[in-house]
């Protein structure tokens, strides 16, 4: 980073080669409109190379990137204030449930085998605002804006999505 | 990285209205300035419109709470803030752009906007990204590493806003932000005023009817610190009859409310 | 987190379609954040319509690079103390005191029959940097900062910190040229800081300030030029008492930090 502070383009190539595939897969795991996540990623490596100095000094560290999500996660979320107001609010692609393979019983450093037999009972729109949450790391505002419902939902559903893990995993 | 969400963060919303004001009185020296106020305000845009010496600007320091009022009842997202209470935890989801907006001549803009971001107690790391944000949705990209002293009066104002909206705040006060923007950055202005109101609670003071008629949802009028008039652009402009001064239908409804307000004064 | 998905979870991932459950979309998500490697093997197995897109963000990002201003450079911490606008505004201040203490140093030395002047100038000299840390007249961005979280009693003492770092090594400096003891130079330049922190919550630090230094003037400065004659307040053996005031007025300041909340209207 600090060399894309000094003006070093090729640091910033080398920067988008290595990461831009993974966000560019996340981000369309959250909104299936390309033209939205192609101005999203834009948006995001514009502000990565502009504000390069300020992000060497605080942000960027080792081979973490949760930094350029967080960027990205709030492109997102201004995208969508954008559009809601146009009412074209851009579809948001719901997880269907499927049964694991039996290959993947083998995978291991999965998120827990409790945790993840719980995670998949909970009905799909509870997974996605905790996916929002807790993974994406979205406030309760920005969750209402990017899946479209009331913040008063978004909080119930984030309360019994707890209180059903709880029950699961105890 | 998986963060942990609060009990607190989930708890249902107890309170109503964002910004709830119940007889507020407030001194501005030795006047009162504003003078027993009724005010409840949702999510959205909000124009609060007002001759001057209306006490708006008034109002909008003991919104944003730089001064404490003399009296009445004032509660921010659901917190007392008269009397001895405390405001950080309030202070953290607020943005305010004051009417004299000073500055600091030799920052630059994105070190102005990382000054109050930090002193507004956002997470540092988080800090870098919200600023060029700002920066971004203000639409000062170009002159981010400019300093301050050498931007033109609406770059400043824009510079305001941009800190004003750094932490993304819950409930944001605007005291005339469109003084010294040309019409295009008005235009600007409007679509982000309208982005904002989305989920947050903005309260706009201007002089300017037609701003407050095409961006807000709602407009507020007061006159001699006391709420004279509340609800939709649309309602205000039924308010005027073809004898009102005024070259529109809102500047009409204005008149016609201040000139029945003053009757019913006595003055 | 110690093991890698396979590369056919991977590659399934990367479709963006259902045939992963849930669960494991978490697991990879989690473990993409931290892993260089895996995020290189996800590269190779990203689907043509993911290439095609990336292609046309490179596209637009050779544009928006070539037309928008270039990166903003590191910063030096240290170079952030010499932007900062208290350092100038402080700067006048501390000069004027540091030369007056050389004079009163000189004067000293040349006349020596004349009461120590370093003495009795000693707990003035931070009145005046603390008089400016905290003053709506000298600090433009003023009613930006009080609305802030981080306003209020900690950020006067950040200040007031600033000003003793530098008068200290100075004060000690002086008093050891004019074999004056330390603890006489510095004990009761501690109280007098304290007590303006402590009065300045009430009245303005300006006020407390000036109040102060003028209150030491009369009582001490005066009688003593006038009758050449070492106060009581200045002998040796009043240090204890001065080490009790210091103590007591810091902390009778520290519960003062309420009325640093806010601006009252009047000052």
């Amino acid at each position: 980073m600090r060399r894309t502070a000094g003006g070093d383009r090729r640091a910033f190539d080398e920067l988008y080669r290595r990461t831009s595939p993974w966000l560019a897969v996340r981000l369309r795991r959250r909104c299936a409109d390309d033209d939205v996540v192609a101005d999203v990623l834009q948006e995001t490596y514009l502000a990565v190379w502009r504000a390069a100095g300020s992000f060497a000094g605080t942000a960027a560290t080792g081979s973490a990137v949760g930094w350029l999500w967080t960027i990205a996660a709030n492109r997102l979320v201004d995208a969508f204030r954008r559009r809601a107001r146009q009412a074209k609010v851009p579809p948001v692609p719901l997880a269907a449930t499927v049964a694991p393979a039996a290959e993947d019983e083998v995978m291991a450093g999965r998120v827990g085998q409790e945790l993840e037999q719980a995670l998949l009972v909970l009905p799909a729109e509870l997974r996605q605002v905790l996916r929002a949450m807790v993974l994406d790391g979205f406030s309760v505002r920005e969750t209402s804006l990017l899946l479209g419902v009331p913040e008063g939902t978004v909080k119930s559903r984030a309360r019994r999505a707890r209180i059903a893990l709880r029950e699961a995993l105890s | 990285m998986m963060r942990t969400v609060s009990a607190a963060e989930t708890a249902p919303t107890t309170h109503p209205w964002a910004v709830h004001a119940e007889g507020l009185r407030v001194r501005a020296g030795r006047h009162l300035a504003v003078d027993g106020l009724d005010l409840a305000l949702g999510t959205g845009v909000h124009g609060l419109l007002g001759p001057n010496g209306a006490g708006k600007t008034t109002l909008m320091r003991a919104l944003a709470t730089v001064v404490k009022p003399a009296d009445g009842r004032l509660t921010l997202l659901g917190q007392p803030v008269d009397g001895r209470a405390d405001l950080r935890r309030v202070r953290r989801a607020l943005g305010y752009l004051p009417q004299q907006f000073g500055f600091y001549p030799r920052f630059t803009v994105r070190e102005f906007v990382e000054y109050l971001a930090w002193l507004k107690e956002m997470p540092k790391t988080a800090i870098p990204g919200a600023v060029q944000r700002a920066i971004d949705r203000v639409g000062l990209t170009a002159k981010a590493d400019a300093r301050m002293k050498t931007l033109s009066g609406g770059m400043l104002r824009r510079a305001g806003i941009a800190q004003a909206i750094v932490n993304d705040p819950e409930v944001l006060l605007l005291d005339e932000p469109t003084v010294g923007l040309d019409p295009e950055q008005r235009l600007d202005f409007r679509t982000l005023l309208r982005e904002l109101g989305a989920d947050s609670c903005v309260l706009v003071s201007t002089h300017l009817v037609e701003d407050v008629v095409v961006a807000c949802t709602d407009v507020v009028m007061i006159n001699g610190g006391r709420l004279v008039y509340q609800g939709t652009p649309d309602g205000l402009m039924a308010q005027g009859e073809p004898g009102d001064a005024g070259d529109s239908p809102a500047e009409r409804g204005y008149s016609a409310l201040l000139r029945r307000y003053r009757a019913e004064q006595g003055r | 987190m110690t093991t890698h998905p396979s590369l056919s979870v991977l590659a399934r991932y990367a479709d963006g379609g259902p045939g992963l459950d849930e669960a494991a979309v978490w697991s990879v998500e989690v473990h993409l954040e931290t892993c260089a490697d895996c995020r290189a093997r996800l590269a190779g197995s990203t689907p043509d319509s993911t290439h095609a897109l990336l292609g046309r963000v490179a596209a637009e990002l050779d544009r928006g690079i070539a037309a928008g201003p270039s990166p903003s450079r590191v910063r030096r911490p240290w170079s952030a103390v010499h932007r900062r606008w208290f350092a100038w505004a402080l700067l006048p201040w501390l000069t004027m005191t540091v030369a007056l203490l050389g004079c009163a140093l000189l004067l000293q030395r040349l006349a020596p029959s004349l009461p120590p002047l370093v003495l009795l100038l000693a707990p003035v000299a931070p009145l005046p940097g603390v008089a400016v840390a905290w003053s709506r007249r000298t600090d433009p961005a003023w009613e930006l900062i009080a609305g802030t979280p981080a306003a209020g009693l900690t950020m006067l003492l950040r200040r007031t910190a600033a000003v003793l770092a530098v008068l200290v090594p100075v004060l000690a400096l002086v008093g050891a040229r004019t074999g004056a003891s330390a603890a006489l130079m510095l004990l009761p330049c501690l109280s007098c800081t304290a007590a303006a922190v402590a009065l300045g919550g009430r009245i303005g630090v300006r006020n407390a300030a000036i109040g102060i230094a003028v209150v030491w003037a009369s009582a001490v400065v005066v009688p003593t030029l006038v009758t050449t004659n070492l106060p009581v307040v200045l002998l040796p053996g009043s240090i204890p008492a001065w080490a009790l005031a210091t103590v007591a007025l810091v902390a009778f300041a520290a519960t003062r930090a309420d009325d640093y909340r806010r601006l009252s209207s009047r000052r």
